[in-house]
This record gives C-alpha cells, structure tokens and sequence, in this order.
C-alpha cells in the first residue's frame, strides 16, 4: 500500500463516524455542502486576517461537510442530478472564497506580486473545474491532470497550518497551468480519434 | 541509445501529462517532491509575506559552519 493511500484510510474511520451521525439524524446532503460554503467562508475571513492557524482549523471542519455530503447523500439514498450540481457550484464558491481570503491579506500588506500569483492560482484552478466539465460535455471522461480539489485543499491546509502558503500558491498555480494544458491536450486528442474513426 | 536518450524525455512527459490515479506510486512520488517543495524551500527565496528566514537549508548550513 502507499503512504497516501494509507493516510486516506486512517483518516476514513472518523469520517465514517461522523456520515453515521449525519444519516442518523437525517441531515439532507444538500444542506451539508451549503454548511461547506458558510464555513469556508468563515475561512476565508481568518486568511485574510492573516491568521492562519486558525484559518486551518476552520478549513479543516468545511471540508469535513464537502467529503460527508455525497457519502450522506448515497446513505440517506438521496442521490440526486441536482444534488451533483448543487454540490459542484458551491465547491467552486469555497474554492474562490479562501483565494480572494488570501488576496485580500496580500493586498493589505501592499504585496501586489502575491496578489497576482493567488489570482493566476484561482484562475487556473477554477479552470481545472471548468475544462473537466466542459470536456465532459463532448467526450465521457477527462480525469487527467495532477491538481484537482482534493490536492488543493490538502495544500491549502498544509500552507496554512505550517506558515508556507507563499510556496503553496506557486504549487497550486504552476500544477493548475499543466492540469488544464492536460486537459485540453487530452480532450483534442480524444476529439481528434473520434473524428478519424467517422471519416 | 536511442532508449536512453528518450527515457528521461518519457518521465518528464509523464509528469507533464498526468494521467496516475490516486495512491499509486507515481503519486506518492509526487507528493514527496510538492511536499519537499513546500517545505524546504526558504521563505526567503519566495519572498513570503507571512513568513521569513531561511528554513531548512539555513539550519543545515549554520550546523555545517558550527562544524
């Protein structure tokens, strides 16, 4: 087994424990994901105080309510189209709140380098989400690229907990940059097949 | 020859256009370098806002020069 692999398990017994609790009390999925968003935004608020510990904290509670939600969701057997949308525009929502967090904080302290890193981080990740979905539309699968939601939550966690969200930023924007270069890359190439196999 | 040469163009290509799964050793691999990244490089270098001084390649050097 992987050490990454091994982490997602041990950190799988308290969570289930938790979707337990939440199917008990019949709390809808939907609520969940919006318990997410006020909580990031929550988030958001200490990152842009600079206070990031505390940031991390918070964040680490609002992503407890994004991976719960679908699990819930398949528990309660309240998997819905709606639900699946639901959740993927109020992921997109936290994901802006906690960089324009971090861009307020770089723009207080007058560092317009930082401020733009973050913006070009948020651009290329919103982009990850958008060239999936947008993929998706055309072709069944686009699942390439390193730098997906989960990998940058970890980061952003990581940055906020050990004081290195400077060096999280250019991580989060460079890998975003090639996620998305993969994605095009790849949707072309599947594209470009289907077009030869009709011809 | 020719194998050697395209070897390293493949890893670089590979890490490029990522196409692994999750908990796999590629993965893994990954998460070192980003986690090695993030860690050792000096705040310094980056110009951090929020954080100063040289990390860990600063406590190696000032333990080579108390040597």
């Amino acid at each position: 087994m992987t050490f990454t692999g091994l982490l997602g398990r041990m950190g799988m017994f308290p969570m289930q424990l938790i979707i337990d609790t939440c199917v008990r009390l019949r709390i809808h999925p939907n609520v969940l994901t919006l318990a997410g968003l006020v909580i990031n935004g929550a988030a958001a608020g200490a990152l842009a105080l600079g206070h990031f510990v505390t940031a991390g904290f918070i964040m680490g509670i609002a992503n407890i309510f994004d991976f719960i939600d679908g699990k819930v969701a398949h528990q309660l057997k309240a998997v819905s189209v709606f639900g699946g949308f639901w959740d993927s525009v109020i992921d997109r929502f936290s994901d802006i709140a906690l960089f324009i967090g971090l861009i307020y904080l770089y723009s207080r302290l007058g560092r317009t380098d930082y401020v733009m890193i973050t913006a070009l981080a948020m651009m290329f990740a919103i982009m990850t989400s958008y060239t999936r979905a947008r993929a998706e539309s055309l072709i069944a699968k686009c699942k390439v690229g390193f730098m997906e939601r989960p990998e940058r939550i970890v980061l952003f966690l990581i940055g906020a907990f050990t004081n290195r969200m400077a060096a999280v930023m250019w991580v989060i924007g460079v890998l975003s940059v090639f996620t998305v270069a993969d994605r095009i890359i790849y949707t072309y190439r599947e594209l470009r097949d289907r077009e030869q196999v009709v011809v | 020859m020719k194998r050697a040469a395209t070897l390293p163009a493949r890893i670089l290509w590979n890490a490029f256009f990522w196409t692994y799964e999750r908990a796999t050793w590629q993965y893994d691999l990954m998460v070192i370098a980003i986690l090695a990244f993030v860690w050792l490089t000096p705040p310094d270098w980056l110009n951090d806002p929020m954080a100063t001084g040289g990390g860990p390649v600063a406590w190696i050097r000032r333990l080579m020069m108390a040597d």
